[in-house]
């Protein structure tokens, strides 16, 4: 039997929209709320996860990251306020500010020697220094998650790579290509001079001359006139050598 | 000259150190380092007159072949003299006296000599002094005689001690009042 499209057919597939319409909408929110409360169970897990692991997040800089891994792979950033519950359960925020206050005083401490660039390395072992060997150990990572803390309050600490190594700088100043590229030409021995320079980088010798002499203005290169030729050498002290560990 | 037992600080290693820094907050921290180095080192060699012009190991590391030059080490020790821890000898800057401990420094250790030894109202001279049997074993043995004349300077307007010319400088007498 054929219906033909008579009134009661177009009321009959009307009511059959609104129909699917509905179910859909049923499903839409029972997926949502099931959605809803396994994030809920999830992120009451993470707390009671945290919460266990309390010591060993705090004590152990490996598991430490792993967890800042974790918790950013979900969007969850423990470190976000110190009011949070994440703070709370780990005391986080406040081992952060802390370490941030290591780290500013590490780079003051310092910083008439390498005039405020220092190398990673450096610092954390001088923040450990500082913290005093029954402290519990601190990673490149938590150092670099205190400085980027420190960012807030707008005091220049940055974190720049050169030549593949990473250095913190702690006084407000762009290091542009040239000084860049003389640090980089210092390399590991920790040394380069006028000639050097030019040669290796193809510079004329006033290029040169000028990149070295305003690294040393900025205290971040030391002259040395007492090399058996009598060439002047320039050291920077954030690339290692001594100075970096008087801080 | 050289000194069994003193461990150089970490700068002594690095080269630009020996080079006086055109920069003066550089400058300003090499010479606070290098003078607190000169310090030490007198107190471990216990040296009370420093050459200034001596290649001392003090101002030469063979090791990284460089030696601080006659200015900076002028410089270091100008600046000692300013904080009140040196004194020039001489016009010329050679002969620096260095006191590792400054004067009073020495004359509370020089009270406390007599003090513990019950020499008040005794005499002794300045060599037994500074070389005595009385004074061996003690921080003032080999104490120098320039140190000690700048002591008794200070006691004798506190009215602290009573000096009685010898017949050469080392048997001045001194009553300890």
């Amino acid at each position: 039997m054929r219906r033909g499209p008579g009134i009661a057919g177009l009321q009959h597939a009307v009511r059959q929209k609104e129909q699917f319409k509905a179910a859909g909408e049923e499903v839409k929110k029972n997926t949502l709320q099931a959605l809803q409360e396994q994030l809920v169970a999830f992120r009451s897990s993470l707390e009671e996860f945290a919460r266990r692991h309390r010591s060993e997040v705090r004590s152990d800089p490996v598991f430490r990251a792993q967890f800042h891994a974790m918790c950013a792979s979900v969007g969850v950033d423990p470190l976000s306020s110190s009011k949070s519950l994440w703070a709370s359960a780990l005391g986080l925020g406040d081992y952060y500010y802390e370490l941030g206050v290591q780290v500013v005083e590490a780079c003051l401490a310092s910083r008439s020697l390498n005039g405020g660039l220092m190398e990673l390395g450096a610092l954390q072992r001088a923040v450990a220094r500082r913290r005093g060997t029954s402290a519990e150990p601190v990673s490149q990572d938590d150092v670099v998650r205190a400085i980027k803390k420190l960012r807030v309050l707008g005091g220049g600490f940055e974190l720049l790579s050169i030549g593949g190594r990473s250095f913190v700088r702690s006084v407000p100043g762009e290091l542009n290509t040239d000084k860049n590229t003389a640090i980089e030409a210092a390399g590991s021995r920790g040394f380069t001079s006028v000639p050097e320079l030019s040669v290796a980088k193809g510079w004329p010798q006033g290029r040169a001359e000028s990149v070295l002499q305003a690294l040393t203005l900025e205290g971040l290169a030391w002259v040395d006139d007492g090399a058996p030729d009598r060439v002047r050498l320039y050291w920077f002290p954030c690339l290692g050598g001594a100075a970096q560990e008087a801080a | 000259m050289t000194a069994p037992g003193f461990t150089f600080p970490y700068f002594h290693n690095y080269p630009p150190y020996f080079t006086l820094q055109p920069v003066k907050e550089t400058r300003d921290k090499q010479i606070a380092l290098w003078g607190s180095l000169v310090l030490t080192y007198c107190q471990h060699t216990k040296t009370f007159i420093l050459d200034s012009q001596a290649p001392s190991p003090l101002f030469v590391n063979d090791a990284i072949n460089r030696k601080l030059n006659t200015e900076a080490r002028i410089a270091v020790l100008d600046d000692l003299v300013a904080q009140g821890r040196a004194e020039w000898l001489d016009k010329s800057k050679r002969q620096c006296l260095i006191l590792w401990k400054r004067i009073d420094e020495w004359v509370a250790v020089l009270l406390d000599f007599v003090r513990t030894y019950g020499l008040s109202d005794s005499v002794m001279t300045l060599d037994e002094l500074s070389s005595g049997d009385d004074v061996r074993g003690t921080d003032l043995y080999g104490l120098h005689h320039e140190v000690l004349q700048r002591m008794l300077r200070v006691l004798e307007a506190q009215g602290k001690v009573r000096t009685f010319k010898g017949e050469t400088p080392g048997e001045l007498g001194i009553k300890f009042v």
